[in-house]
């Protein structure tokens, strides 16, 4: 029995397991400390459909030996651009998602094809290549929100002033447009954010189905044996660039999917860190720099947006004071060290 | 082996020293100077006039009478100098005292208990 | 049988030291232009310039031991500079000033700047391969640390007296402290002004004894350990040396000076902005640093100076530019940040492609030896 405790916490991580029974706690603790139970769930699965799509683009480039994407801005910024262009064209309600959608797709494709040919170039250091990247990508966008020629008044400075504005209404164009599609209210306090959920299982099924495909198959061989993969007769690089365009295109799509149920768009600085939480939120889930799962995805979102929405409200209701940013930081970055620091020792 | 704990142990209390030491030295004060009307015990000193004062080299300014002013010095020995002005003129009468202070003591300085070197020219506080 | 030489050795001299130096090349060129287009004159220029060698060049030097062993950019900078944060919080909690109070504040920080870097040096062993990203990952982790410390504990676990950098609700550090008391302290102990500008020659000279502790050290006994690490592991394995102490040890290094570093910047500067103040440093030292011309396996004391220079002017000039070229003083601010980040990002690209370049030379070299070809 002791082995068998000893094994479970061998694989699964001892940070991991104190994560979860933490949470677990949190969630008994609720009525205690006068938080309600079922808006407390609630909260995380909404929360939960935001951001799954974001820690579902990982998994390509990780399946490819590609690593953590934590050039994830790259992707947000092609779907920022859609988000935005959908609302200068002034469309609205599902047109206007899927307008945003499609635009954001055409970007994507084009910085993941980029994108990829870089991180051929660099292999090895991909990582740490991608983070600059990334953020230079996002300090180079905010340059470009306060010089591209705009137009739509819900999104320019008021008062003849030029470029975007920093956040950007949802309201009146695509604003809860998944989470409203056939929401199911249980009781008084749930609202069960149907559509969105949905769309992320549609979603997580094509990765899952895609990986089945011979393609995926192949992008997985890359990642796990290069050599292996090249004397079967695959391209290597062409599969991982191909990876880096599917992490970037539902990366695009998810931040879009994020803005829908946040009801803002946020530009500028704002996505400089967004890989961060997403990354955590995966390896939380199980995974590890070479290897990624749908289970990893779906457990670790649930995990992390559990701890990110129920730490502030019961912590701050016992201690009366407001630590949950503290304690966000420390738990997300903290899982992506320690996964970094799982594989090599130097002795 | 035993060695290297000894040295270690000896650097540990020299650097200890050296923190005690910039404490002590650095320590700020708040010393008060009132030029101010006095009574030590059955003697009155008033003030008459107008002074310049100086802590550690450090211009505080123009006394008027009634007035008090505030001086911010670091460490432990400390020198105070005032200099008389009589009717907008400097009538060269100087007078200086030394005064240390402990680490957390602030201090007040009366000027004309100081200048008639009465006993309680000083009060310190902790 | 064709053979294909490595890429960067039987090129052109010329072309060599263009790829080299790269990064300070395309520096001194966007500056070049800059310059004139921001308006400012060379007094203003060479005041700044001077304050900014003074004031950031310890905090850079501190970046070229961990080079040296072969562990890359040392984010872990920020955990010194965090160290040195704490000290002073104390120091002006007791009201110690003047140069007493900076020499104490760097006393206090030390131990904890040894500890946090004996902590980053343990993890950053077990990262091998990855030590920048993780670096990075650790300075952040470490900011929530550093926050629960001051933002919760100080004015309630740990006693603080002075009620007025306390914010108002009873505990944890306001968001920026003054530091009137020390401030300038260091700069000014030797005063010398030379044509209407302050030369702060004290802490030239700290800088100046810094380069000499580097040069000398490289030539110790403990230096030549850790150069061998940083050329290869095995080698230096086989030699008997404790690679891992080795690497833990040169991050404690670091991570003081790092500690003393932001003490002396903070120093220059009078106030200290408790809960931001660090979180740039590592972008921006390692910025510099790059700038300068230095790489991910090699930097030397030229590169911290040139960098500053190279580095700082840009930061000086980018607002005016800005303002004159668009006539936008935010972008400036942007094109700053750009610039930070994007030279770090092309830095490390090429140095990774070059990397792989000679891997994949070396490997082709091998395999043709293999075959029985003698290579040349």
């Amino acid at each position: 029995m002791k082995e068998k405790i000893q094994n479970i916490i061998e694989n699964f991580g001892l940070p991991r397991i104190i994560i979860f029974l933490f949470l677990v706690l949190l969630f008994i603790l609720t009525p205690f400390v006068g938080v309600r139970f079922d808006t407390s769930i609630n909260d995380v699965i909404v929360r939960f459909g935001m951001n799954g799509i974001l820690v579902l683009s990982l998994v390509p480039m990780v399946k490819s030996g590609c690593g953590l994407n934590f050039g994830l801005q790259l992707g947000i910024i092609a779907g920022l651009l859609g988000a935005v262009i959908s609302i200068e064209m002034e469309t609205i309600g599902f047109a206007g998602f899927f307008t945003a959608v499609g635009i954001a797709i055409f970007f994507a494709v084009v910085f993941g094809f980029l994108y990829g040919l870089l991180l051929n170039k660099t292999k090895g250091d991909e990582m740490v290549v991608a983070t600059y990247v990334g953020f230079s990508s996002v300090s180079f966008m905010c340059i470009m929100w306060l010089m591209l020629p705009f137009k739509s008044p819900n999104m320019i400075w008021a008062y003849g002033g030029s470029g975007l504005r920093t956040t950007i209404n949802t309201k009146g164009y695509w604003f809860h447009i998944l989470t409203d599609f056939f929401q199911i209210n249980i009781g008084s306090h749930i609202v069960f954010p149907t559509g969105t959920i949905l769309f992320f299982a549609l979603l997580t099924f094509l990765v899952w189905a895609f990986f089945r495909t011979k393609m995926g198959t192949a992008m997985t061989a890359v990642g796990s044996n290069t050599d292996y993969a090249k004397s079967c007769g695959v391209n290597v690089n062409k599969m991982r660039i191909i990876s880096v365009v599917l992490s970037t295109v539902i990366a695009a799509i998810g931040i879009i999917v994020f803005e829908e149920s946040f009801g803002f768009i946020q530009l500028y600085m704002a996505p400089l860190y967004m890989a961060f939480p997403a990354i955590a939120a995966l390896l939380l889930g199980g995974a590890s720099v070479g290897k990624a799962s749908i289970k990893n995805v779906i457990i670790g979102a649930f995990l992390f947006q559990g701890i990110l929405s129920m730490t502030p409200s019961v912590i701050n209701n016992i201690i009366k004071s407001d630590m949950s940013e503290a304690i966000r930081i420390i738990v997300s970055n903290g899982m992506i060290v320690y996964a970094l620091t799982r594989i090599m020792r130097v002795r | 082996m035993r060695k290297r704990i000894i040295i270690r142990i000896t650097l540990i209390v020299v650097l200890i020293l050296i923190g005690i030491f910039l404490y002590t030295i650095g320590k700020e004060h708040k010393v008060l100077i009132d030029n101010k009307d006095i009574t030590v015990g059955e003697i009155a000193y008033s003030a008459d006039t107008t002074y310049n004062v100086w802590v550690d080299n450090q211009e505080i300014g123009l006394l008027e009478k009634g007035e008090r002013k505030v001086a911010m010095v670091a460490g432990v020995s400390h020198k105070i100098v005032v200099e008389e002005i009589k009717d907008k003129v400097l009538t060269g009468e100087k007078h200086g005292k030394r005064f240390k202070l402990k680490t957390n003591e602030s201090a007040t300085v009366n000027i004309p208990a100081m200048i008639n070197n009465a006993n309680e020219w000083i009060d310190k506080t902790n | 049988m064709m053979k294909k030489q490595s890429l960067t050795k039987t090129m052109n001299p010329g072309v060599h030291f263009l790829i080299n130096y790269a990064v300070p090349i395309i520096f001194t060129i966007l500056i070049a232009f800059a310059i004139p287009l921001s308006g400012l004159s060379g007094e203003y220029f060479i005041r700044e310039l001077m304050i900014r060698l003074s004031r950031d060049s310890f905090l850079i030097l501190a970046l070229l031991i961990p080079v040296m062993a072969g562990m890359g950019m040392n984010f872990g900078i920020v955990l010194g500079a965090m160290a040195g944060e704490i000290g002073l919080i104390f120091i002006t909690d007791w009201r110690i000033i003047g140069l007493s109070g900076m020499l104490l504040a760097m006393l206090i920080s030390t131990p904890i700047a040894i500890l946090l870097g004996y902590f980053a040096g343990i993890v950053l062993n077990r990262a091998k391969g990855r030590e920048m990203v993780t670096g990075f990952m650790l300075a952040f982790f470490m900011n929530g640390i550093y926050q629960l410390v001051v933002l919760y504990g100080m004015g309630n676990i740990i006693p603080i007296s002075d009620s007025s950098i306390l914010l108002p609700r009873g505990y944890g550090i306001r968001n920026a402290i003054s530091l009137l008391g020390i401030r300038q302290v260091l700069d000014k102990l030797i005063p010398l002004e030379i044509g209407g500008i302050l030369i702060p020659v004290a802490s030239l000279l700290v800088i100046a004894t810094l380069c000499v502790f580097i040069i000398w050290f490289r030539k110790t006994k403990l230096g030549q350990v850790i150069r061998t690490v940083g050329q290869d592991n095995d080698i230096a394995r086989t030699l008997g040396i404790d690679v891992g102490r080795t690497r833990i040890l040169s991050i404690v290094i670091s991570t003081v000076l790092a500690c003393y570093g932001q003490i002396i910047f903070l120093q220059n500067i009078g106030t200290m902005n408790t809960y931001n103040s660090h979180e740039q440093v590592g972008v921006f030292a390692i910025a510099a640093l790059l700038v300068g011309g230095a790489s991910v396996s090699k930097a030397t004391i030229p590169n911290v100076f040139v960098g500053v220079i190279l580095f700082h002017t840009m930061f000086v000039v980018s607002p005016r530019a800005g303002k004159e070229l668009i006539g936008q003083a935010q972008l400036g601010e942007y094109f700053r940040i750009f610039v930070s980040y994007g030279v770090i990002a092309f830095s490390l690209a090429l140095y990774a492609w070059r990397k792989r370049i000679e891997k994949e030379n070396e490997r082709k070299k091998a395999m043709a030896f293999k075959r029985g070809i003698l290579v040349k």
